[in-house]
């Protein structure tokens, strides 16, 4: 469960300041999964680093009552001087998992072969979402923060990250982020919709696609 | 006067007979006078015209208006022959020779105007236009003509002063108010555009037009009811009008009645087949709907119709894509492609709909959300402050181990690196002044034990204070980790670099015993604690520099040749007691300096310097560790961006 409390966050962009959140209360219940649905640009990376704890909101608290992932998205948690071996260690000893058993469960699961070993700097950025797709299983969190990484890699990796996934899914929650629609209507039974520096939860995913379509054409 | 009636007769019949030549010769007989032939040629052009013969006229006209075009009444008939004949820019012509002579014909301008516009010459037709209402300021007509002119060249604000004379010499006009009340919603004048249209419609409840102008406006201007009563009734009277019909269904839309929208425009369907635009109407409205079959079917009618229109394809596309009909959806972007290779933002949906295609393949993708059997985790409690720390203490730790991996990372010497700077700087000193110079060190016996005490102090506090500038600028990564806060970063630099150079000073004192130089400090509270306060100077300095460079890229040079400066004034290879006092009072302000005679005190028993102040040192540190720790959750959000 994760509530935002009194939560307002604005964005200093080049075109200006862009309202992420202004002034949300919602609170965001275990057992479900939200996937999460805005326009490019209204703030759904933020949104979900706010989650995340990445980044602070200008005014309100987060308050996370589970264990909540890193963001799994495009941008980097990994230092590019380390090998992809000790990036992991880095990340598993900040949660404070079992090394061991997180590196093995990582090179296992993210088919980097030799790379595993080698500095970060090196990998493709397939194999880095790879690599940080692997981890963030690894560990184990109640809840994943998912932006828009699931059309990672191939369609074999991809068919196998689902199959991680419902594994994963029989404990945790996922709060998702993406475009495809398909994705959403797989993985997430509520939705919530972010507009404006609103965010509005549906106990319905298909009720909040409709509205989410109905709010894009209306904008046309 | 008798040959003119004898010519005239034969010129006539010649020209009855359609015999133009003979004509000709007739009129061209000498002794006839300019005038009279001009004359004769324009009764001769004005019965060939009544006779249907036009090209013949023009052409008679044309002879007359050359011989004599000063004439009034030649002109004006030849105006007139050129004008019914569709010759307008002759007519033109003409009626400008006439206004020569009469400017002030009000009438005449009014022609003039005419056969300028059917000419396409709008700038001169305007000027005629106006000049005829103005010099007749009560014809209605001519008003009408004028204001019409100018605001079909979009001169909306002169067209509204002459639709308004109008107006005033016939107010039941619905035409005029219509008119009147367009150019006034063009000026944003759109209050009084309404009214006006209201008051045609109510002038002329039954014309068509008035209904369609008045509800347009009613719907720019978000009087959505109103604008539902006039369409309704426009629609009643013309039962037939499409136009009214695909109206109508706008409205409805605007008035979220969706399903009467429907109705309306498969009403205009009806009556207009043919119309690509009502059928992207309604495909619209149906998606909005989400009735998404129907839709995607009317688009298709609608594709079929205009098969050159890229749009419509693409929305047949997303509303394919939309109801998962991918294999529909992929033929549609295949004929988008197709007819518009080069849009980007086609290949980008017909590449997402190749995506998806990908997923369906198989078909075995687990559908994830049924989990209604699970029970959710239960909840933990917000940490509290020992277990914050305890969190913390796990991220500085794991952070420690992660930069001593990176401190020495480019260089193949790795750790050793941090061993041999003090070394090699030690031996550069000893041998430049114990070699060179022949002299002994100022206190103790040996040179390397001298400098020994000087270096440590000093590197503690430049490694510090500069490594961790880089502490933010280089973890960019790791910052994006929840757990990881730039206090951590900073912090556990700073702790590196402690660790690190207490080391370096341990295996170098032991060394220094391996060849016989064995020297043990005889205070080791005193050493140890002057070793803590460097190292906290450092840190607060380092904190303060990790933000600063964070702001200002180039904020680790300006450092660097600070610490530089330092090197000179901290007393590390000299003592202070060797300045001139002047010059030593101005160098007790460095605390630096401080930290090292504690440090050299604490090796030799015999070193009490009386300049030396430890409180000094103490109060410092203490104040810039206060000061960094502050400045860095002061501006903690505003570090770096998220990458």
């Amino acid at each position: 469960m994760i509530t935002l409390d009194r939560v307002s966050k604005v964005y200093r962009t080049r075109s200006g300041r862009k309202t992420v959140l202004d002034n949300v209360n919602v609170t965001l219940e275990s057992g479900h999964n939200f996937g999460i649905l805005g326009v490019n640009g209204a703030g759904k990376s933020t949104l979900i680093r706010l989650l995340a704890g990445s980044e602070m909101p200008d005014r309100g608290a987060v308050r996370r009552y589970s264990r909540v992932s890193f963001p799994l998205g495009f941008g980097g948690t990994f230092h590019g001087a380390l090998s992809g071996r000790e990036n992991v260690t880095f990340v598993a000893r900040v949660y404070g998992a079992e090394v061991r058993a997180v590196t093995e469960y990582v090179e296992g699961f993210a088919e980097l072969g030799e790379y595993f070993h080698m500095p970060v700097n090196t990998y493709s950025a397939g194999m880095r979402a790879r690599l940080a797709f692997a981890t963030c299983l690894a560990i184990d969190f109640d809840v994943y923060l998912i932006d828009e990484v699931t059309e990672v890699g191939d369609q074999r990796f991809r068919r196998k990250c689902a199959e991680a996934f419902r594994e994963r899914t029989l404990r945790s929650d996922i709060i998702l982020v993406t475009h495809n629609v398909h994705t959403l209507r797989q993985y997430c039974d509520r939705g919530a919709i972010l507009d404006n520096g609103e965010l509005t939860l549906f106990d319905d995913i298909g009720m909040a696609l409709g509205r989410y379509h109905r709010m894009v054409q209306e904008s046309l | 006067m008798s040959d003119i009636g004898q010519i005239r007769q034969s010129a006539i019949s010649a020209a009855f007979l359609g015999d133009l030549d003979a004509c000709r010769f007739h009129l061209g007989r000498a002794d006839v006078t300019d005038h009279e032939r001009a004359w004769l040629y324009c009764q001769l052009s004005e019965a060939l015209y009544h006779n249907g013969i036009h090209d013949n006229a023009v052409e008679c006209a044309r002879i007359a208006f050359d011989l004599q075009p000063e004439k009034e009444e030649i002109a004006n008939l030849c105006a007139w022959v050129f004008s019914n004949c569709g010759r307008h820019e002759e007519a033109a012509a003409a009626y400008e020779r006439l206004l020569v002579i009469r400017s002030q014909w009000a009438a005449g301008h009014r022609h003039a105007s005419g056969s300028f516009a059917a000419a396409g010459q709008f700038d001169h037709a305007i000027f005629h236009g106006r000049k005829a209402s103005d010099l007749d300021p009560h014809s209605f007509e001519f008003a009408f003509h004028a204001a019409c002119l100018l605001e079909a060249a979009g001169r909306h604000a002169q067209a509204v002063d002459y639709f308004m004379r109008a107006a005033a010499l016939d107010p039941a006009d619905a035409c005029v108010l219509r008119h009147l009340s367009a150019a006034l919603f063009a000026l944003e004048r759109g209050e009084q555009a309404v009214a006006l249209a209201l008051r045609a419609v109510t002038l002329a409840p039954s014309d068509r037009l008035s209904a369609l102008h008045a509800t347009e406006l009613l719907l720019r201007t978000e009087r959505y009811d109103e604008a539902a009563a006039i369409i309704l009734d426009a629609v009643a009277v013309h039962r037939e009008d499409h136009v009214a019909l695909r109206l109508l269904s706008a409205t409805q839309i605007l008035r979220g009645r969706a399903e009467e929208a429907l109705e309306a425009i498969d009403r205009a369907i009806t009556l207009a087949p043919e119309t690509t635009e009502y059928l992207l109407h309604r495909a619209n409205l149906l998606y909005r709907l989400g009735r998404l079959e129907e839709a995607a079917e009317t688009f298709g009618r609608a594709a079929a119709l205009d098969p050159s229109n890229p749009d419509t394809k693409r929305s047949q596309l997303t509303v394919y894509f939309d109801s998962g009909r991918f294999i529909e959806a992929l033929a549609v972007g295949g004929e988008l492609i197709r007819t518009s290779p080069d849009n980007e933002e086609y290949a980008q949906a017909v590449l997402q709909v190749l995506n998806r295609r990908f997923e369906m393949l198989d078909g075995d993708y687990v559908v994830l959300s049924e989990r209604a059997l699970r029970s959710p985790r239960q909840l933990r409690p917000q940490p509290t402050i020992f277990a914050a720390l305890h969190t913390q203490a796990r991220v500085i730790y794991a952070l420690i181990i992660r930069e001593t991996r990176t401190r020495f990372a480019d260089s193949k010497l790795g750790y050793g690196w941090a061993l041999l700077e003090p070394v090699l700087h030690i031996l550069m000193l000893s041998v430049v002044f114990a070699v060179l110079m022949r002299g002994r060190p100022p206190i103790g016996n040996e040179f390397f034990i001298f400098y020994y005490t000087g270096i440590i102090p000093y590197h503690l506090f430049v490694h510090t204070s500069s490594n961790m500038t880089y502490a933010i600028t280089g973890n960019l990564s790791l910052l994006q980790l929840p757990l990881v806060s730039t206090f951590d970063v900073i912090m556990a630099r700073g702790l590196v670099e402690l660790l690190t150079d207490t080391l370096v000073a341990v295996i170098l004192l032991a060394g220094f015993g391996a060849i016989g130089l064995g020297v043990l400090p005889h205070d080791l509270p005193a050493l140890s604690a002057s070793v803590i306060a460097v190292w906290l100077l450092g840190c607060g300095l380092g904190f303060i520099n990790a933000v600063l460079n964070a702001f200002f890229k180039s904020w680790d040079k300006i450092w660097a040749q600070l610490t530089r400066a330092l090197y000179f004034c901290s007393g590390i290879f000299y003592v202070p007691g060797m300045m001139p006092d002047w010059v030593r009072d101005i160098l007790v302000w460095n605390p630096i300096l401080h930290a090292v005679d504690w440090f050299r005190s604490s090796f030799f028993p015999e070193y009490e310097p009386h300049w030396l102040d430890r409180s000094y040192l103490a109060i410092v540190a203490a104040v810039t560790v206060v000061a960094g720790l502050g400045f860095e959750r002061a501006l903690r959000r505003h570090l770096y961006e998220p990458l």
